[in-house]
């Protein structure tokens, strides 16, 4: 179960939005990369992310531009889990890929600043206004999630395959 | 099964790919542009990942050609560095954008799955590959695996019905569908273009109706049969029974449009255009950067001067194509007529190179994006248009009016391939 604390960003947000394309050819350190997050479109009331923070989205989240580095950037900048109708379907892969939960689902009662608890297996996140239900992630993202991103994940199973394969040889 | 789902299962080695199911599959081919690469170098150090086959793996360096500052030249070494050490090819800086490579060098082929580090992938629905945009950790993985994960998205089927109007061009088709279509429609999903007008394109139209599909947030896309396609291509039946979602667009008289910053889907004709005075004109970019588009604005050009006080910058898509507008005499024209003309690459369409837009600029642009900030200035605003228009604007000085646009063509012979230099043995 995930405890964070609501921020809500309004309207259709890009990658380009997210972080401006310069910053991620001149840096691959994703602290830096936070620093420039929202730099040229600030959301209405926007106050910078703090460690805790979770994205509510009211529309499409993250189109455009296949730049992870707006995940990393986001990450690093504090957010640790995204809820929204829909989001870019590349920036969507993105955020499983580096273990930072995307959860397609309409959170409208939530306030800025409530306490959001997510249960990503059962599909359920509560709010102080509501509760609501969204399709938990399928088993793949899942266990994607919990190895810690999509290169742990793959190098668990490698390590798992070549232990499996020493067993057998030893026996 | 439609193409996407056909490619998914014949990737899976499987008889069917539902659509819903995630599926791992085999991928045929990968390339990365210098924005991502270092990124994917960083992170093969951290997890200490291995190259599978280096020899379906091309690097492209298109964002940073001339590298604006030292931060960003560095990145661009740390790509060729990266590249060295693993084996794999990074092809010569300046050839052009990655996309138009994956054209031109045939990376993109009928029924491939081809994976590139960048959303414009879907360029490659154009030649009925499933071309699919990617960030740095899939690319990473695939490139240590070979293999990917996805899941199979639903289809919609287009076809597109009538004729646009003598001045409209694939372009103008995109910003008019982007403008009266949600992105909901099309998000996560595969986009099957076909009909009559698609199945006249030639290979710069499709290729500019493929790579904007990613605007309407589509996964990706496949382009019926054109004229002239690489064998292999099939033509998509519109009245076909395979479970897509079936939609129609009338292009009937549709008018050449505009897109005013900083949303892609404000399009409308040009004749609602105020007559602002415009800053900077760009043509470039994946979505009109071809022979076809650098000819449209030369033939408007020729013999006259662009307005004062304005900039003008075309930036081929690749080095062959700059190489093919020097034979036609197209970049002596441009030249002539005040054109900044730049290096092949992405020019100054993300801000990652010159020209970046002043405080306060309008910019007249054939990009496929009008984000704020987008070419490396949030106070400048960014209108897309098509070539002809784009060519138009920066003769006058403002967006043409139709009227206005009808006149400067008068004179002119606006079909393609009338140059004085036409034969291709010229260069030789």
């Amino acid at each position: 179960m995930m405890q964070l604390r609501a921020r809500r960003i309004s309207g259709a947000v890009s990658t380009d939005d997210i972080l401006p394309a310069r910053y991620k050819h001149a840096s691959t350190n994703p602290d830096e990369l936070a620093k420039h997050v929202f730099e040229y479109f600030v959301p209405p009331g926007f106050a910078p992310f703090a460690p805790g923070d979770c994205i509510i989205a009211d529309s499409v989240f993250g189109i455009g531009s296949s730049r992870e580095q707006a995940v990393s950037a986001l990450m690093a900048a504090g957010v640790g889990a995204l809820i929204g109708p829909a989001f870019g379907r590349i920036f969507y892969r993105n955020c499983w890929n580096l273990a930072l939960p995307a959860i397609e689902a309409d959170l409208n009662d939530c306030r800025e600043g409530d306490l959001v608890q997510i249960d990503l297996a059962a599909g359920q996140i509560v709010c102080p206004g509501a509760t609501v239900a969204f399709s938990p992630p399928p088993p793949l993202l899942l266990d994607v999630y919990r190895a810690g991103g999509l290169l742990r994940h793959v190098a668990a199973k490698k390590l798992s395959r070549q232990s499996l394969q020493s067993q057998g040889e030893g026996s | 099964m439609t193409l996407v789902q056909q490619i998914i299962a014949d990737h899976a080695r499987q008889a069917r790919a539902e659509v819903g199911s995630i599926v791992e599959v085999e991928v045929d081919w990968i390339y990365a542009q210098d924005g991502n690469v270092p990124t994917i170098a960083r992170l093969f150090e951290l997890h200490g990942l291995h190259v599978g086959d280096t020899s379906r793996i091309r690097f492209v360096c298109d964002h940073s050609v001339l590298a604006p500052d030292r931060l960003m030249a560095s990145r661009v070494k740390d790509a060729e560095r990266f590249a060295a050490r693993q084996g794999i090819e990074m092809v010569p800086v300046g050839s052009g954008i990655s996309h138009l490579l994956a054209a031109e060098q045939q990376w993109f082929r009928p029924g491939r799955l081809v994976l590139g580090a960048d959303s414009h992938t879907c360029t490659g629905g154009a030649f009925q590959s499933l071309a699919l945009g990617m960030g740095a950790t899939d690319i990473a993985c695939a490139m240590a695996e070979g293999r990917t994960w996805l899941r199979v998205p639903e289809t919609v089927r287009i076809e597109l019905r009538g004729r646009p109007s003598r001045h409209a061009s694939p372009k103008d088709v995109m910003l008019h569908i982007l403008a009266t279509n949600t992105p909901e429609a099309f998000l996560y999903r595969s986009i099957e273009w076909c009909g009559e007008w698609i199945e006249s394109l030639n290979a710069e139209g499709a290729a500019t109706v493929a790579n904007m599909s990613v605007e309407l947030g589509a996964k990706c896309c496949f382009v019926s049969a054109w004229q002239g396609c690489p064998s292999g291509m099939m033509r998509i039946d519109p009245d076909a029974e395979d479970g897509a979602r079936k939609m129609v667009i009338q292009l009937d008289g549709l008018q050449p449009q505009f897109a005013d910053g900083h949303a892609i889907s404000t399009g409308r004709s040009i004749d609602k255009a105020d007559r602002e005075p415009v800053d900077c004109v760009f043509v470039g970019s994946c979505a009109n950067s071809r022979l076809e588009d650098i000819g449209t604005v030369a033939r408007l050009l020729r013999g006259r001067s662009i307005a004062p006080g304005l900039r003008l910058v075309v930036t081929p898509g690749t080095r062959n194509i700059h190489l093919q507008a020097l034979q036609h005499g197209h970049v002596e024209t441009l030249i002539a007529a005040g054109a900044l003309v730049t290096p092949a690459g992405c020019g100054p369409c993300v801000g990652t190179q010159g020209h970046v837009p002043a405080d306060g600029d309008l910019v007249v642009s054939t990009m496929n994006r009008n984000f704020l900030g987008r070419m490396g200035n949030p106070h400048a605003r960014i209108v897309l248009v098509s070539p002809l228009v784009a060519a138009a604007t920066a003769l006058l000085g403002h967006i043409p009016s139709l009227a206005e646009l009808e006149d400067l063509t008068l004179t002119d012979d606006v079909s393609p391939d009338h140059d004085r230099a036409d034969q291709p043995e010229r260069a030789s």
